[in-house]
């Protein structure tokens, strides 16, 4: 049995921060998901805030590298998904409001 | 859509020769405004030597810097042969002096600064189609690359034909080549660029979404058919085709205006920093240069169109590169130097790896100077025009500052 919780995962994945914005990856609402089998292996959902962003194969090594830093973590592998797009609604509100969105 | 490889990325040291000598030409054109007079005709060599240390030596140069960067994320597709833009820098910095040099002091000098360019802009056209047919993603934005680069190759061809015939090599009506060659490089390759670039960075550094883009589809194809409707038109001596594709081509500006005023409705990031406050500049004058040019032509006075052609080059283009260079330059530093370094120790934001005063004071010196010498031009005033002048080369040893620390960076 895994003790790993989406949560960790989460946690581990606010570590990588935006460079452009300033905002860490979760807060900016750009990790869907994160499943974790019974042997720890994490699979990341996540999108980019921009389909040619020229960090794209950066920021989802980043994303593999911070998940592989916990503790037992098994496999990991990161899926970038464009549906849902998106927008700023799926941020924090402390993004929102930072940017001027609120 | 792909992953975008960060080996797709050119290193810096390919890319930032262009920036760095783009500015000194930016730097060196806003000096020579001082020398000149606020009436003047297009086709005085004086004139014409200022329009290409401008556009080739400026414009082109960042242009060509940044499309080695930005046309593999454009493309989703590595450059065919990258290193080619270690031979393009060189042809293009030399021709470029060289043709300055040959419009201010000696025209016989011309067709070989004209021929160095020539071949810097077809290898640069080549590796662009090169790369192009490596991707099957047929996007309007890759359409649009693919017309500006044969706008592009027919503008440095009259060009060629029109040093030859400065020199007397050739026997031509250069009157009319200099409008084609005007319209293909300016209408055809720069501009058509710049829209489609914009299209590309603007939603991406403004956080834009979910926006519609029949305006800017309909824009392309009325830039592309208007540019080629005046080359035509300037090429057969038929001067109602070129009246048609003047008006096609502001129709097209037009819904290219509205796009962008689209996407900023739907902008999330509110903020004002240098680039925001650069592109609203930049959209201003683009405006006001379309109001000034259809004055022109109802009232066909000469002053009115210099001014109009002002704010195009210095209100617009001049922002809309200025304004990308504090957003694109310090994004390659980082990239070379500090990405590596994520997740092991503290790295800077983008915004941090430039003085936000010392951009604060370009862009104000740079307002300043586009209005009072747009002003000046238009009510043919030597003072007003020199004091514009001023505040631009002010505005240019700012932006100089400012390019050199950010390349400097964490070095």
């Amino acid at each position: 049995m895994c003790s790993i919780t989406k949560e960790n995962v989460f946690d581990a994945i606010s570590t990588v921060i935006d460079p452009e914005v300033g905002f860490n990856l979760v807060e900016m609402g750009l990790i869907y998901d994160a499943i974790i089998d019974e042997n720890c292996n994490v699979h990341v959902v996540m999108t980019l805030s921009t389909q040619g962003c020229p960090l794209h194969q950066m920021i989802t090594t980043w994303v593999k590298e911070a998940v592989e830093r916990i503790e037992d973590v098994g496999e990991v592998d990161v899926e970038v998904v464009w549906e849902p797009a998106w927008n700023i609604s799926m941020a924090h509100d402390n993004v929102k409001q930072a940017l001027g969105g609120m | 859509m792909k992953a975008i490889s960060s080996d797709f990325a050119p290193p810096l040291k390919l890319i930032s020769p262009f920036f760095s000598s783009g500015v000194v030409f930016y730097l060196l054109s806003m000096l020579a405004l001082l020398f000149f007079e606020p009436s003047f005709s297009y086709e005085q060599m004086n004139v014409a030597g200022w329009v290409h240390l401008f556009l080739l030596g400026f414009v082109m140069m960042i242009i060509f810097g940044a499309m080695a960067q930005l046309i593999p994320v454009v493309l989703e597709a590595g450059h065919a042969v990258v290193d080619v833009y270690y031979v393009i820098f060189p042809l293009l910095l030399i021709g470029a002096s060289l043709m300055v040099f040959g419009f201010w002091l000696m025209p016989g000098i011309l067709p070989y600064g004209g021929v160095l360019v020539l071949v810097a802009m077809i290898i640069f056209a080549v590796e662009n189609i090169a790369t192009l047919k490596k991707t099957t993603i047929r996007t309007l934005t890759i359409e649009t690359v693919a017309w500006s680069n044969g706008y592009l190759l027919l503008g440095i061809l009259t060009g060629f034909a029109i040093a030859l015939g400065l020199s007397g090599n050739l026997d031509i009506n250069i009157s009319l080549m200099l409008k084609a060659h005007v319209y293909a490089v300016l209408g055809g390759y720069v501009v058509l660029t710049i829209i489609g670039l914009s299209l590309i960075l603007i939603p991406m550094f403004s956080l834009a979404h979910g926006f519609e883009e029949r305006a800017i589809q309909r824009a392309f194809k009325l830039v592309i058919s208007g540019v080629g409707v005046v080359f035509a038109g300037a090429l057969f001596s038929q001067e109602w085709l070129m009246y048609i594709g003047y008006a096609i081509n502001t129709i097209g500006v037009l819904f290219y205006i509205w796009q962008i005023y689209i996407i900023a409705k739907l902008t999330v990031r509110k903020e004002l920093d240098i680039w925001a406050k650069s592109m609203i500049f930049a959209f201003g004058t683009l405006i006001f240069s379309i109001l000034l040019g259809l004055i022109y032509f109802l009232s066909g006075k000469e002053s009115i169109l210099h001014a109009s052609v002002w704010f195009l080059l210095l209100g617009f283009i001049s922002s809309m590169i200025t304004g990308h260079l504090y957003k694109i330059v310090p994004f390659l530093v980082w990239f070379e130097r500090f990405a590596p370094l994520v997740g092991k120790e503290k790295v800077p934001m983008l915004h941090e790896m430039y003085s936000k005063e010392g951009a604060s004071m370009m862009f104000n010196f740079t307002v300043a100077g586009v209005v009072l010498g747009g002003v000046g031009l238009l009510f043919e005033s030597n003072i007003l025009f020199k004091a514009g002048a001023s505040f631009l080369f002010a505005g240019a040893i700012f932006l100089f500052i400012g390019m050199r620390k950010m390349l400097a960076y964490g070095k």
